[in-house]
This record gives structure tokens, sequence and C-alpha cells, in this order.
């Protein structure tokens, strides 16, 4: 049987142990994470300001590069014949002595004003030319004497530069004779930037207007650069973190390129799910054990309890041989122990009731069965008499009389009589027992005046002195019976006495001892201290013992004193 | 239950974290710094031009790039909150169509433009002369079977002509006015030349020269630009002026009505036709530039030895519908 109550018992006590076990485990698990993800951010902008900081170092040499080596050739003096005469070594020297340092950065060439290559620290094609009025020429004569960077717009497919810097060269005389350009391939960068970033980490370099330049991953130029540009135009913030990157972006001033810092999150998507995983393992596990521990538990506080209810229920119907095991010695072990006790006290109980009711049918039996042809008795008796009395037999007639007056008595309907109409029978009685044993005993009654109309269930006194006589009075001289009733505050007390031979000791017994199976001898006074004891309950009876005084037993029967109108309570 | 919630609201600003957002970089341009170009030129064009613009005149440049009717036909949607600037190429009898789109403007230096190439109305900006030529692969055909529009027509080349479908490509549609011009009447010269193809057309102006080089198709029609940068690639293809008359309508720009940066817009038409972009033109693109100043590259035939027929853009334009729905019409798909 499943009742409600121990089910919400059950999963209250999960439930208990569940948050007991589960919520420490979150908010640890929660806080060590977000604790891990700030140091990993906080590590993380670090790293970024120290790299960051490395590569535009790195790139401030390549903008340093390009205004040294011109301003150098433009301390040469052969700068001025350089573009007229050709091929000339002292001007390579001249050249590479000016870029002496910085030549693994570029290369460096020198065109004249029509944007002929006429020299190069790299290789030169003959007949290369490079437009003077369209890009870094172009730009380069427009800025005012000023170094000027820009990513040729078809610097995408391999043998080009990514980037060129140009500078006009100046005689003396301040007139322009040429231009310094460098350019920068993509080896340059890659030595440029070798070690200055982490091995995660990318690096693109995007131009003034955010056209990718340089990426050391090159699928980046086509994929992030575009976007990042795009967030640039439509006024978000370009480099905002997202779930898998986070990026740094810091303009290079002097060449007007911008650094893009990319650096794949530490907490991603996978590390997260990785973590949550391990999470969820261990709220599983806490389940599982929450689980493993509450089961038993309250399986072991439920089943006692449903053997109880069981019990319980049996009991409800009448059931009073149900019995409850108990296992353990803690409180639910007494509870089974105490509701067994219980069920015994109740059986118990219940025979002795059974008991009661067998006993009081078995009188009314009896009862009926001695009321069986009490008037063909009655009518032989006065038959009896009659005869006698013609036949002058006078014993006869007075023992017939006496008898049916008893008999008369005995079978009327009413159950109790006047204490006064009881002894007045008792002393028909004693009458027949004097002529059975020749007068050989003296009867004396002491009934006080009150006591006369004091109501006594009927039949009470006879048993009491007819084993007076019977047993107690054989051969003794001058015996007496004594009845003396007397009252005793709200009882009423009569004692028989008689000097006879004393009752046997195992008959004595303050009160009357039931336990002793009535045998026929004594089934007389057995059956008096039952009537008084149904009667009026178990405080009243008989009482034997022996006259303390001298020989003969006294017999006492307590009563509560009755009037008739109360006779019925 | 109750106290779960609770623990909850107290995790919470533990989980948040402190999600910074970054400052705003100071190099977003402003709304004065800036234009935005829709154009239909290759990007090969397009770039170099956008990033020397953005060089000399420090305005950012947003390129939206796209096939010429598509952008079109996009501007026409924006027509009351429109987002471009500038429309960049696409031929003139397109922008000519599109006029409503657009705002008159006369760039600066107007007065160096072949008046051929001038927009009367001033609706576009001429940026490169492109003829239409025949192409054919020489490895298949000999040079002398192909020298006019009507050698289309032969039974050699029936359902071999490579010809894109002039309702998605704008070149192709220039060159079935040139063809209609080039005399023969134009049901003619519709009916004609819807024959020679056999029903097939081409998905896109691309794919002509690529059927016509892998052999699939004999001959095509095209743009002078176009096979000459093929023929530069070293296919195998050569080029034919049509005897009986080619058209030299120009692409161009155009200012957009109502654009959000019009200043910019017209510094960048003006630098288009500048003598800087125009020398580009010829040199880099194998096109014709449309300034007066620039001569035509060497290798090409100038354009007063070849035998133009009178495109009239604005008949053309005015004509696209009729034309287009004939020509659907001819070819059995259902008029549109």
């Amino acid at each position: 049987m499943n009742h409600p109550q121990s089910h919400s018992f059950r999963s209250r006590l999960l439930l208990s142990f569940l948050i007991a076990s589960l919520v420490p485990m979150i908010i640890c698990s929660a806080l060590l994470s977000q604790i891990s993800r700030i140091q990993m951010k906080k590590q993380m902008e670090t790293d970024a300001q120290t790299q960051t900081a490395n590569l535009l170092t790195a790139l401030d040499r390549v903008s340093d590069a390009l205004p040294g080596a011109a301003r150098a050739l433009e301390e040469s003096r052969l700068l001025p014949r350089a573009f007229t005469s050709r091929e000339d070594t002292r001007v390579n020297n001249a050249l590479f002595l000016a870029t002496e340092g910085s030549r693994d950065l570029a290369d460096y060439s020198l065109y004249d004003l029509q944007g002929r290559q006429c020299y190069s620290t790299g290789s030169v094609t003959p007949g290369s030319t490079l437009p003077v009025r369209w890009g870094i020429l172009f730009a380069a004569a427009n800025s005012g004497g000023k170094s000027v960077y820009a990513a040729p717009s078809a610097g995408e497919d391999g043998g080009n530069p990514l980037l060129q810097g140009a500078a006009v060269l100046k005689n003396p005389q301040g007139e322009p004779v040429g231009y310094l350009v460098m350019d920068v391939y993509e080896q340059n960068f890659q030595k440029l930037f070798a070690g200055k970033y982490g091995s995660s980490n990318e690096v693109l370099i995007l131009s003034r207007y955010w056209h990718p330049v340089y990426a050391s991953q090159s699928s980046l130029n086509a994929g992030l650069a575009p976007v990042l540009r795009e967030q640039l135009l439509r006024g978000g913030h370009p480099g905002a973190e997202t779930e898998e990157f986070r990026y740094q972006i810091q303009e290079h001033r002097p060449t007007g390129l911008y650094l893009v810092l990319r650096q794949p999150q530490v907490f991603t998507k996978s590390t997260m799910k990785l973590l949550r995983a391990a999470s969820g393992f261990c709220v599983l596990v806490g389940i599982l054990i929450s689980a493993a521990l509450c089961l038993p538990l309250s399986r072991r506080i439920s089943q006692p309890i449903g053997r109880l209810l069981k019990a319980f229920s049996r009991l409800e119907q009448d059931d009073l041989d149900v019995h409850v095991s108990r296992d353990g010695e803690d409180e639910l072990g007494q509870l089974a122990e105490e509701f067994n006790h219980m069920v015994q006290a109740l059986k118990a109980n219940r025979q002795e009731l059974v008991e009661n009711q067998r006993e009081l049918n078995q009188a009314q039996v009896r009862m009926l069965q001695a009321q069986l042809n009490p008037h063909f008795l009655c009518n032989t008796l006065d038959t009896m008499k009659w005869i006698s009395k013609i036949n002058h037999v006078p014993q006869v007639a007075l023992m017939s009389t006496n008898l049916a007056d008893i008999l008369r008595f005995c079978i009327s309907a009413e159950e109790f009589v006047p204490l006064a109409r009881e002894v007045e029978v008792l002393n028909r009685y004693v009458e027949i027992q004097k002529i059975r044993l020749s007068d050989q005993f003296a009867f004396l009654v002491s009934l006080p005046e009150e006591l006369e109309t004091c109501m006594v269930p009927k039949m009470i006194l006879q048993p009491i002195v007819e084993n007076a006589i019977l047993h107690g009075l054989e051969g003794v001289p001058d015996s007496v019976i004594q009845v003396c009733a007397e009252q005793d505050g709200e009882d009423v007390r009569i004692t028989v006495t008689d000097n006879g031979h004393g009752l046997p000791p195992e008959m004595i017994g303050h009160p009357y001892k039931r336990e002793s199976a009535p045998t026929g001898h004594h089934l007389g006074l057995y059956n008096v201290d039952t009537i008084l004891k149904k009667h009026y309950g178990e405080q009243y009876g008989l009482y034997l013992d022996n006259n303390p005084a001298g020989s003969g037993a006294r017999v006492r029967a307590r009563l509560p004193l009755r009037r008739k109108e109360e006779k019925e309570c | 239950m109750r106290k779960n919630v609770l623990f909850l609201a107290l995790l919470l600003p533990l989980l948040a974290g402190c999600a910074k957002q970054p400052e705003p970089l100071s190099c977003t341009p402003g709304q004065e710094r800036r234009l935005v170009v829709y154009t239909s030129h290759k990007e090969e064009v397009y770039t170099p031009i956008v990033r020397e613009f953005e060089e000399r005149t420090g305005i950012w440049v947003d390129v939206v790039s796209g096939g010429t009717n598509e952008l079109l036909q996009r501007l026409q949607q924006e027509a009351d909150t429109p987002k471009a600037d500038v429309m960049f190429g696409g031929g003139v009898e397109s922008l000519e169509s599109y006029q409503d789109c657009f705002s008159p403007y006369i760039c600066r230096e107007a007065a160096d433009i072949s008046p051929q190439f001038q927009s009367e109305s001033g609706c576009w900006t001429p940026f490169s002369a492109l003829p239409v030529v025949l192409v054919y692969n020489t490895k298949l055909v000999a040079p002398e079977a192909l020298t006019c529009w009507r050698d289309l027509e032969s039974p050699a080349f029936r359902g071999k002509i490579a010809f894109a479908d002039p309702q998605i490509s704008g070149s192709s549609y220039t060159a079935l006015v040139t063809r209609i011009q080039a005399g023969g009447g134009a049901e003619a010269c519709l009916t004609g030349l819807c024959a020679a193809l056999d029903g097939k057309q081409l998905d896109s102006s691309g794919a002509v020269l690529t059927a016509v080089a892998d052999g699939s198709c004999l001959v095509g029609i095209t743009l002078e630009e176009t096979a000459l940068q093929h023929i530069a690639a070293g296919e195998d293809i050569a080029l034919v002026y049509p005897s009986d008359g080619t058209s030299c309508v120009p692409d161009g720009s155009a200012l957009v009505k109502g654009a959000p940066h019009s200043e910019n817009a017209k510094r960048f038409l003006d630098f288009t036709v500048s003598a800087d972009v125009q020398a580009l033109v010829g040199e880099r693109f194998c096109r014709r530039a449309v300034r007066a100043d620039i001569p035509a590259d060497s290798s090409l035939p100038p354009l007063s030895d070849l035998t133009l027929v009178s495109y009239d853009v604005e008949w053309a334009s005015e004509n696209r519908d009729r034309i287009l729905s004939d020509w659907a019409f001819l070819l059995g798909e259902v008029p549109s």
C-alpha cells in the first residue's frame, strides 16, 4: 500500500538532499568558471597589449627606415647624377649603405621622375615602371615631402608587394629628382612579425581605409577584413568580441596602417560545452549519490511506517493476531513494540469480555433450567404436605411446606428481594435441615430493623448456610450458626459464622479466590460470589476465613446497601 | 523552489560577468567623409579606382557590387530613401531607362569628353566606350567566315552562336539594338538572329567567351573589352568588328537622386572621367577612354576606322520593353 504521505515524504527528503548537494556545487562551479574567465580575460588583455605594442614597434622600423634611407640618399652627393648615368655601382653602393640594417624589411628601389625603375636592392626588372599619375608615386609627389605608404591595389596575387612606401628625393636645390620606393613583401612581414605575437593569434594589417594589406593567415584578407570594414562603416564596433575571438585594433600613426590582433577566446562555445558537460556530470553524480543515500533512508523510515499502517488497518478489521516485526532499536522500533503491546492488551481484554459473556449466558441457562416445571414440583410438595397431615407425619408436612415455599421463592420472577424475606426463606431451609439433622445445631439471626428492607439478590444466604451445615458442623456438639447483618458505611456486610471444623487452608482468601476452579463441594459459595460480583462489581463478593476468636469458619458477604426503589441500579 | 530562485538571483550578477563594450574607434569616418557606390564593374576595374579615390580624397567608399539590372532595380526600390550615392557602371541606355532614379550632373571636365559620348540630359557621365564585336574560335572558324552580322545567319553557325539573354545582360541588349540598327529591318533582324540561335541563349555575358573558347559555340556576340581580355589571356579567340556596322555605346556612372553624400558623389564622378583614370581605362582595362585627349591603345583600330551605326540611346531605352518582349516571343518564350 503506497500512501501519498510516504511518497511526498520520500520526495521531500530527496529534494532536500538534492538542494543540499547540488546548490553548493552549482554555485561553486559557476564561481570557478566565472573567476577563471575573468582571469583569462585579464590575461588576454595584457597579452594583447604587449603583443600589439611589439607589433607596432616592428612597424615603426618600416616607417623609420624609409625616411632614414631617403635622407641618407639626399645627403649623398651622388644623387643628382644617379638618374642620368645608369648602372653606376657607386649609386648602388650608396643605396645599399643608406638601407643598411633595414633591407630585411623591404626591397628599396630608385625610380626616376618618369616612373622608371633605375636601381633596386632587389632584382631589377628591365623596363619596369610605376605610373607617376597614379598610386604610390602620385601620392608621394603630392604629399608635400613626406613618406607615403599604400597597398598596391593589385597586390593580392603572390609576387607583388603587399605594401609600398615612397618618398620624393630632392637635390640640394630642393628640386625633385626621383623617388625612393620600398616594397614590403609577404615574407618581409612574416620575418618582421615573427615571434611578436602568440602562436594561436593572428595578425591583420589594414590600410588607412581598412582594406587588407597583410594577414598572417591569408584567408583573413578575404574573410575578416571586409567584415571589419563593414562594421566600421555601419557605425558598429569593429572587432567587438565574438564568442570565438577577441580583437585588438590599433592605428600605426606613421604609416596610417591599422593593426588587428585576433585572439581566440579561451572560453569558446566548445570550452563552455566541456565545462557544462563536466558540471552536468557532477550534478548527475550528485543526484545519484543523493538518491543512493536518500532512498534507503526513506525506505528505512517509510517501510516500518507502512508496516504499522498495514497493521492498523488489519486491526481496524478486527484482526487481533496482527504483529509488527520490529527491526532496529530506534524510535520506529519502539513504536512497533508499543503497538504490539497495545494489541496484546486489547486481545486480553477482548478474551475477558468473551469469557464474562459466556459465564453470564451459562448462568442464565442454569436459571432457566431451574425454572423448569416449577408448579408441578410445588403441587407435588403440597400434595405431599396434605398426605402427610392425613397420615399424621408432621415432619414431612413441615418439610414439604417449607420446601414448597423455598421452591416458590426460588422460581419467583423477581431477582432482588428484601433482606427480611431472604432471612425468612433461610429460616425455612434451616427448619428442613434441623429435621434432617435432628436439631443438632443452633441457628441465630441478627437482622437490624433498618436493614430489613435492604434489597439483596435472592438465595445468596442459603448456599453459605448450607456450606456451613454440610461441611463445618458434622460431628460437632453444640454447634451454632450465626447470621449477622450490619451496615458498613454505604455497604451491607452479612457474616455467617459457625463453630465447626473451619475451612481448609486452601480456601481461605481475601477476597474469595475465584481462580481456583469451582469444585462440586463449594459450588454454592462460588455461585454466590459470582452473583455478587456480576451484579455489583469486582470489589464486592465473598470473603472466606476462619474464626479468629476460636474454631469455625467465617464467611462474609459484602454488598452495597440498596433500598427497594434503587435496586434496579 | 523559492530558495532556488533566490540562488539564481544571487548567481545572476556573477554569471553576467563584465561584458565591456569596446570604445568606438576614432577612425570611424563622419558622414562628410563617406560615399556609397553601387557598381556593376568587375572587381579588378573598380578596386584600383575606388582605392585611388580614397587615397586622394580621404573619402571612405562603401562598395556594393552586383549586376547592372539588379542594382538599378534596387535603386528604384530605394528611391524614397536612397542609400547609394553613385551608380558606377552599366550601359548608358540602362542608366537612361532608369533616369528617374538619377539627378543630372555635368561633370567638371565635360569639355574634354568626346561629343559622341556626352549625355544630352546630363543624366549619366560616360566612363568607357564599348564597341559591340563578334568573336570566333580561331581553331574552328576561318577568319573570312565571319565578317558581318549577316554571316551569323549562315547555316554553319546555326545553334552554335553564343549570345547572352538580353533580359539579363545589358550588353546583350545593346548588341541586339546594334544588330537592328545595322540594317535589314527590325523584324527581319530579330527573326534572322533568333533562327540562327536555334533557341539557345546563355545565362550571362561572361559565359559567351567561355562557350566560344571551349568550342561548344563557334561564334559569339560580346563587347570589345571582354573579348580583348580573353584574347590577352591567351584563349583561341579572335574578334571582328562587323563590317555592316557596330555601335560604340559607352558605359557610365550616374548620380543617384537624393544621394546622402551628393558632394562626394560628384567628386567621384569627376574622378572617373579625370585624365588619370581615363588613362588607366585604356592601359589596364582593355577599354577605350571617353576623353577626346586620350587616344585608344595603339593596338586597337581607332573608332573612326569602324563602321558605326547611329545608335540612338534614347530610342533603345524607350523601346526596351517592346523589343525584349518581341525577342522573348520569337524565342518561343512566354512574353513577360
